[in-house]
């Protein structure tokens, strides 16, 4: 081999291990840059896609009717996923009012956004939205829908960001049991055997849980956490005892292959 | 300058293969496992292209990979960017090996070398991140997954080929003008 080419293979591999050692604030940057980059081509695949498949449709219905329905869904499901926190503030605001020195809460807002791709990547689960910085989003924002939690922001660029799926290992969230004092941690499965895959393990629950198939899992809102408290995780699927906690495997709340429409819940008003 | 103008090619491809490859469904049969364009391209410009080349493609793909697939999540970088780099140089330093052969004709090379690439890389990020997260949780799934890959990359590596050669070949390289270098499947 060449001097020049040994002297290159080693400057590449240096400039790796520079590479490695940058922090996670100068990865998330880079990250987005480089999702702003290819956005045009998301979008433009999304927008094919899109058309290809309303092909259909468009033969039966004007355009118009269409157009004013999909406006009229989509305010249908941003009420409905209001009404579902509100529900959970009028609890809390109950409470507060028996207490003397009460704080207030904050009011989210939601903000509609469209799952433009599916990321390729085998060992993570996330998926990529239309909204990014220029719209209010930011890292670590809850996304939902109206049937209860999809994930939360990670990387955010110019007009779009990416997603990571509450069924992924990596996304945790602490969660309560309906009608049960139980919390615990809600994340996914490591991709390891399709029993497990695309649903969600709450763990660190106590041994004498014994939670029954059909129970709700709600966020549990800790503080200085990403989720508010209340909005559905899953339903418990089964429970098992391990040597040191209790766990239970939940159905994820929404069907997260086939969702179109999310809200990104960016903040107070 | 030929060379450069490959590179420029391939470097655009792979660079357009990642929104690309989002679009593409998973393999239902192989739990999910999915059609990745990147690795069975770089193969083909690693393949084609001299050893400067094919070391900066290397990087070049290397980063792209850490910036598209690995993620920050709660403050907190799960593989460090830089390490494909390392994966994408290993595999480029291989094809280094095979390039004489692939000369000579010898196309179909670049389909067992796409296979093992792409089911290596895979499992190489497996392994990162059963490191990361802390105990290995090897199944049906993750086999499945990794080898599902690198079956569909051998399927597409003909097509990549035949893409290669006729742009090489539209661009003005002839067999015995140097074309020979980019063999036709």
């Amino acid at each position: 081999m060449k001097q020049f080419n040994i002297i290159l293979v080693i400057v590449i591999l240096l400039g790796a291990v520079v590479l490695s050692t940058m922090g996670s604030g100068t990865v998330r940057d880079l990250k987005s840059g480089f999702l702003s980059l290819v956005s045009p081509f998301l979008k433009t695949g999304d927008a094919v896609g899109r058309q290809i498949g309303s092909v259909g449709e468009d033969l039966k219905t004007l355009d118009r009717l269409e157009e004013e329905n999909r406006t009229l869904t989509l305010e249908n499901r941003q009420l409905k996923t209001t009404n579902q926190l509100l529900r959970d503030l009028e609890a809390e605001n109950q409470k507060l009012r028996q207490a003397l020195d009460y704080r207030e809460r904050s009011v989210f807002q939601l903000l509609p956004a469209r799952i433009i791709a599916r990321d390729s990547s085998t060992w993570w689960k996330s998926v990529k939205i239309n909204r990014g910085f220029e719209d209010g989003v930011e890292s670590d924002m809850p996304v939902l829908t109206e049937s209860g939690l999809v994930g939360k922001t990670t990387t955010v660029g110019k007009n779009e960001s990416v997603v990571i799926l509450v069924t992924d290992e990596s996304c945790r969230v602490a969660a309560k049991v309906e009608g049960t004092t139980e919390k615990g941690i809600a994340s996914g499965f490591r991709v390891s055997d399709a029993a497990s895959l695309g649903d969600i393990q709450l763990a660190f629950l106590s041994k004498s849980a014994n939670l029954q198939p059909g129970q709700k899992v709600y966020s549990a809102g800790v503080s200085g956490g990403v989720f508010p408290s209340g909005i559905l995780v899953g339903e418990v699927k089964s429970f098992r005892v391990r040597p040191l906690d209790g766990q239970a495997v939940l159905a994820p709340a929404v069907e997260l292959d086939t969702i179109e429409d999310v809200f990104v819940l960016v903040g107070a008003k | 300058m030929r060379a450069f103008a490959t590179f420029l090619g391939v470097a655009a491809a792979i660079f357009l293969a990642f929104p690309v490859q989002d679009f593409l469904p998973p393999l239902g049969f192989a739990h999910g496992a999915r059609i990745l364009l990147v690795p069975v391209i770089f193969c083909y410009g690693a393949l084609v292209l001299p050893f400067p080349g094919a070391m900066a493609l290397a990087a070049y793909t290397g980063l792209l990979c850490d910036l598209a697939y690995s993620h920050v999540v709660d403050g907190r970088v799960e593989i460090a960017v830089g390490w494909s780099i390392v994966i994408f140089v290993i595999f480029g330093l291989f094809a280094q090996g095979f390039q004489p052969a692939f000369r000579r004709g010898q196309w179909w090379l670049h389909i067992p070398f796409s296979m093992v690439a792409t089911s290596l890389y895979l499992a190489l990020q497996f392994v990162m991140i059963s490191f990361r997260r802390e105990g290995v949780a090897f199944g049906e799934v993750t086999a499945w997954r990794i080898l599902g890959s690198g079956l569909a990359a051998g399927l597409l590596s003909p097509l990549v080929c035949t893409v290669g050669w006729w742009a090489n070949v539209s661009f003005g390289s002839r067999p015995g003008q140097g074309g020979e270098r980019f063999a036709r499947p």
